[in-house]
């Protein structure tokens, strides 16, 4: 488990991370190299002064209230889905900086529920969405557009979130512990704690990062790219 | 198909290849959104109508040329060639879009899928595959255009007997076609044939206004065809008149694409700013009303109507009120369609299809939605400033047993003028 945990936990971190940073600047140097169309290519109504437009495409890329008209119920996993995975990505944060001033409001005790009640809340919104979309996917038109990428993408988002929630609800380690491990890779000095290594968690944990390394360094090079796209799309509908 | 063949439409690709069109083909989550915003997939429940699914054969294409990781794995992304039935596909679904943009509307993410579906027809052009029909009513426009010669005097004596009906029609001797008129304040162009020029030549009449006739049509059938530098010739003949006849404003008559092709896309195409104003002759004739130019008598029009937004002057042009301004003021029971304005169902004529025969079947059946609008508000007349849409309309009341009057919104002022 040693090793599983070194190259997932460990070294798979780093490429990840890395691959991810470097992917999605090269991605938005390639937009930013490419000459925009000369054309206009925006549709009306379109708001008058540039802060409408901006407040407009902040709008389109956040709420997309044109689409959760046209299909309230993609639109409402999707929703969902972002919104989690925002309340799942500041909650990891913990393994950077403890939340030092909500700790001391909530108490070691308080905070540790709050974190079990968040964490798995928005760990089973994502876990029912992606299934949503696996079986949305399985049928149908869905299933004549959608390629293998579609399909590894909600694959390794699978497992990410099964994962994590195998540790949220089943895990027994707390997370200083994965505090510790966390804060280790950060200084480069990385290492795994004890505790982990000696229980089940260690597998739990690892193939979590697994699952993280490779959607973090498939992420750049697919349709996910439109983290970044949607605002500049959705910029040019209003233009 | 040979490796000629499939450099020149990558070699399209890559020159048509801007930003939004590389964030387009990068970031579709093919969610399918789109599916139940196009009337064509609505209507026929054809999988290559599904918008993003005409955007995907352009994104295999792009994916296997210009991504490294389609080149490495491109099962991934189904990454391939441009092959036969690729073509063949690609010719139906973008030669079928009629461009309205109702996908992008919707779209969470705003993509543009007519504007691939352009891209998609430039491809195809390359590779001898773009539309003969479209092409040469585009080339004949343009041939017209480089030689005015041949058909100046034949035009100006059409329009003089124009002029002629409409004294007959009107008994008042001063109304004019005018042409040529240097110095006038308006070139109004309109379409081949007298019936989007006897209304026009009434009402600018009534209002006092100064205006002249455009030599050439509006119609622009380089930018059905797909290719820009004809759509931009076609455009331009008007242009160079206007210029040369020192107006200050171009006038397009009630027709869709051309409005577009004048108000948004002839500057950029041409890299210059127009010396002069590009209107839609709908505003106009509001514009007319607010100045108490027109006297239009209200209720006029008895029986229950209803408008249709064309696309182009719609969603893609930006007028939905003057219209509505105009038809409110002289109906006596105006009844809107649902849904209106931005999300308005488009009729299934744009683009081009009403001149494609062969695409018949299909464009009757995506007008299915705008029928049932229609039916819903209970309507027996029908205005919308749009020759296509016109024409479409008029196609699915003798298709869907409508009882339904298809008509021009200046014919409807026209009528409220005497």
């Amino acid at each position: 488990m040693e090793l599983y945990l070194e190259i997932t936990s460990i070294w798979g971190v780093y490429l990840g991370i890395a691959v991810f940073i470097v992917g999605m600047a090269w991605r938005a140097y390639q937009w930013a190299t490419t000459p925009r169309s000369p054309v206009a290519l925006g549709m009306f109504p379109k708001p008058a002064t540039g802060a409408g437009r901006f407040t407009k495409m902040l709008k389109d890329t956040f709420i997309a209230p044109q689409s959760a008209k046209i299909e309230p119920v993609m639109w409402a996993f999707a929703f969902l889905f972002h919104i989690a995975a925002l309340a799942a990505f500041v909650g990891h944060l913990r393994l950077v900086q403890e939340f030092t001033p909500l700790k001391d409001m909530l108490g070691t005790q308080g905070m540790n529920e709050f974190a079990a009640w968040a964490g798995g809340i928005a760990g089973t919104i994502m876990m029912v969405a992606v299934i949503f979309w696996i079986l949305r996917r399985t049928f149908g038109p869905y299933k004549q557009l959608s390629v293998p990428e579609d399909y590894l993408l909600l694959f390794l988002l699978l497992g990410v979130i099964i994962m994590g929630n195998h540790m949220r609800f089943f895990g027994i380690v707390h997370s200083e512990t994965y505090m510790e491990w966390f804060r280790s890779l950060m200084v480069f000095k990385p290492e795994i704690p004890a505790e982990i290594l000696a229980t089940t968690t260690g597998w739990s944990l690892g193939t979590h990062m697994l699952f993280t390394t490779l959607f973090l360094i498939y992420f750049p090079f697919s349709k996910l790219t439109h983290a970044m796209g949607a605002f500049a799309a959705n910029m040019t509908r209003s233009e | 198909m040979e490796k000629v063949t499939v450099d020149t439409m990558v070699g399209v690709l890559d020159k048509r290849m801007h930003r939004q069109l590389k964030q387009y083909l990068d970031i579709c989550a093919r969610c399918a959104i789109c599916k139940d915003a196009c009337h064509q997939y609505v209507g026929t429940g054809d999988f290559k109508y599904l918008p993003a699914r005409r955007a995907e054969l352009i994104r295999q294409v792009y994916k296997k040329y210009f991504t490294k990781t389609g080149q490495f794995v491109p099962a991934l992304y189904e990454a391939r060639d441009p092959d036969d039935n690729l073509l063949q596909e690609l010719y139906e679904s973008t030669y079928g879009c009629t461009g309205c943009r109702r996908c992008m509307y919707f779209c969470p993410f705003s993509i543009d899928t007519a504007w691939i579906a352009a891209v998609a027809k430039g491809m195809l052009i390359a590779a001898g595959h773009g539309n003969e029909m479209l092409g040469q009513l585009a080339d004949a426009a343009i041939f017209k255009g480089d030689s005015p010669e041949m058909f100046h005097d034949v035009l100006v004596e059409g329009f003089k007997g124009i002029e002629a009906e409409l004294r007959d029609e009107t008994g008042d001797d001063t109304i004019e076609v005018p042409v040529d008129v240097k110095g006038a304040e308006m070139l109004y162009v309109g379409l081949a044939g007298s019936h989007t020029i006897k209304p026009a030549a009434r009402i600018f009449h009534a209002a006092g206004q100064s205006w002249t006739l455009s030599l050439y049509e509006a119609a622009n059938y380089g930018l059905f065809f797909g290719d820009g530098e004809k759509a931009k010739k076609i455009a331009k003949r008007f242009i160079d008149e206007a210029v040369e006849l020192g107006v200050k404003e171009v006038v397009i008559t009630e027709c869709g694409h051309a409005y577009r092709v004048a108000k948004i896309f002839y500057e950029s195409w041409a890299g210059e700013k127009l010396p002069f104003k590009v209107s839609h002759i709908l505003d106009v004739i509001d514009r007319f009303m607010a100045e108490g130019r027109l006297e239009l008598k209200p209720g006029a029009i008895a029986e229950p109507i209803t408008y249709h937004d064309p696309c182009q002057v719609g969603r893609n042009g930006g007028l939905y009120e003057a219209p509505r301004r105009i038809v409110t003021a002289i109906a006596a029971d105006f009844r809107d369609l649902t849904p209106n304005r931005a999300e308005q169902w488009c009729c299934g004529g744009g683009g081009g299809l009403v001149a494609l025969t062969d695409m018949n079947d299909m464009r009757l059946k995506s007008g299915a939605k705008k029928v049932e609008q229609i039916r819903a508000t209970g309507a027996t007349v029908i205005a919308s400033p749009c020759e296509n849409c016109r024409l479409q309309m008029e196609d699915l009341v003798n298709e869907y047993d409508l009882d339904l009057k298809v008509m021009a919104v200046m014919d409807l002022v026209v009528e409220a003028m005497d």
